[in-house]
């Protein structure tokens, strides 16, 4: 049972960490030596390339690929790598299959709740909504919580978009 | 011919209440009928909050609240700060990390906002968290559960009815409601609501101070994860593929967006405070 329970850790292990390390390049775009638009241009990921994470910084990614290693603009990536999203690996499934039974329906422990059912059929609990009011914080506390980590207010308009999804 | 279809209406109003509506009289009930033949009355804001507060205590039933204080706190710091940036700065904003494994976040009318445990364990910084809390913010900016609410021809009659039940403490009628505001949660809101809620979310977070690219890097993360992971069902249910909320977002956020930086502090605080308790 140990050794099962071992086991699927290491998938679990090894799946969630692939999952987030991967993206493929959505467009034709320049790997850079530093994560600004005017920085030198180290090679070109050509779209549908896939690309490991290695961080973020504001709206760069740092990636190696195997094309070149640098920054890419973020919203040139998207998340997973495009075989995945065709059908999943093997150990992906078995991995399913492990953790929620034929049924679907996990079996995980700890609390889950929030299903559509759940949802459904909700009954208010009003001692956690007291719990809940009494973590609230003032405008006083909030404006010294930001200046403790130096962070500043700016002045934006909202975006807006006018086109079809 | 104005006065008995104002008389049906009212008939269906009172018999829509079925028990408990003996609290009704004809008049009053005429006079709401009234109100509601104006088109769209809004809901004013003590209604909303009351409103927002029965349907928190729903989702509190369905999954408490992480018992962890500090992360509590930190959570409510983080949100409070980014509220003050929003339009409607003085609704009693309140914020909870919800002890359910799944991955997800909510928000319900009059400003209190949910992120869950499940979805707090996959955050890498405190302007991912922000970036979520200001997505969810923009539901309450811009009333979209109330206006899911409302859309339904049923539900229009017992929210126009909402403001009369607080008055007369009519707790059945309430409950109704809330009921109904619940469900909302089950079905999701509509597309379009949730694209506006990522276009306002960012910037929110960026007058903030945050980085802006926080609630994308979270859309990112929901990207690759798998989509037959059952802690995803009802966020994958309820919102629009990651893929098109981002493809949108690279659309609009051009390049203005380059010069915003978190200060390091922040992830320093993060991890102290938050991270590790998870």
């Amino acid at each position: 049972m140990k050794l099962i329970f071992g086991l699927f850790t290491l998938f679990w292990l090894a799946t969630s960490a692939c999952a987030e390390q991967t993206a493929y390049a959505v467009r034709n775009t320049e790997i850079k030596q530093q994560p600004y638009s005017d920085a030198a241009t180290v090679a070109r990921l050509s779209e549908n390339a896939s690309v490991s994470i290695v961080s973020r910084q504001g709206g760069w990614m740092r990636i190696s690929s195997k094309a070149g290693n640098g920054w890419v603009k973020m919203l040139s990536l998207r998340g997973g790598s495009t075989a995945t999203k065709r059908g999943d690996s093997g150990m992906q499934s078995l991995f399913n299959i492990g953790r929620t039974g034929s049924s679907g329906i996990t079996v995980a422990t700890g609390v889950r709740g929030l299903s559509e059912e759940d949802l459904k059929n909700a009954q208010p609990d009003p001692l956690e909504l007291e719990k809940l009011q009494s973590y609230a914080v003032n405008k006083s506390k909030a404006e010294k919580f930001a200046r403790d980590a130096k962070l500043k207010s700016h002045q934006l308009d909202y975006l807006h978009y006018s086109g079809n999804p | 011919m104005f006065n008995r279809s104002v008389l049906f209406f009212s008939i269906g109003l009172l018999s829509a209440c079925q028990q408990g509506s003996m609290e009704f009289d004809l008049e009053k009930a005429l006079s709401i009928a009234q109100k509601a033949r104006q088109a769209n009355r809004t809901i004013e804001e003590p209604e909303e909050i009351v409103m927002g507060n029965g349907i928190a205590a729903n989702l509190l039933g369905t999954s408490p609240l992480f018992a962890n204080d500090r992360a509590q706190q930190y959570v409510n710091h983080v949100g409070r700060w980014v509220s003050l940036h929003t339009e409607r700065p003085d609704l009693p904003w309140k914020f909870g990390i919800l002890a359910s494994s799944d991955v997800n976040a909510f928000a319900t009318p009059g400003g209190a906002i949910f992120i869950t445990r499940g979805l707090m364990q996959k955050l890498n910084n405190e302007s991912e968290l922000a970036g979520v809390l200001a997505h969810e913010m923009a539901h309450v900016l811009r009333k979209h559960h109330l206006a899911a609410l409302q859309k339904e021809a049923r539900m229009g009659v017992a929210t126009d009815l909402l403001g009369e039940a607080l008055k007369n403490k009519n707790n059945q009628v309430l409950e109704k409601a809330i009921k109904a505001g619940t469900e909302v949660y089950a079905r999701g809101l509509d597309k379009d609501d949730e694209f506006e809620a990522d276009r306002m979310g960012i910037v929110i977070a960026t007058r903030a101070g945050y980085d802006p690219f926080g609630l994308p890097a979270v859309l990112q993360m929901l990207e690759a994860s798998n989509a037959q992971d059952s802690s995803l069902a009802l966020m994958f249910k309820t919102h629009p593929a990651p893929r098109d909320r981002l493809s949108l977002l690279d659309k609009i956020m051009g390049s203005r967006f380059d010069t915003y930086a978190t200060p390091a502090q922040t992830d320093k605080r993060f991890n102290s405070e938050v991270s590790r308790h998870l």
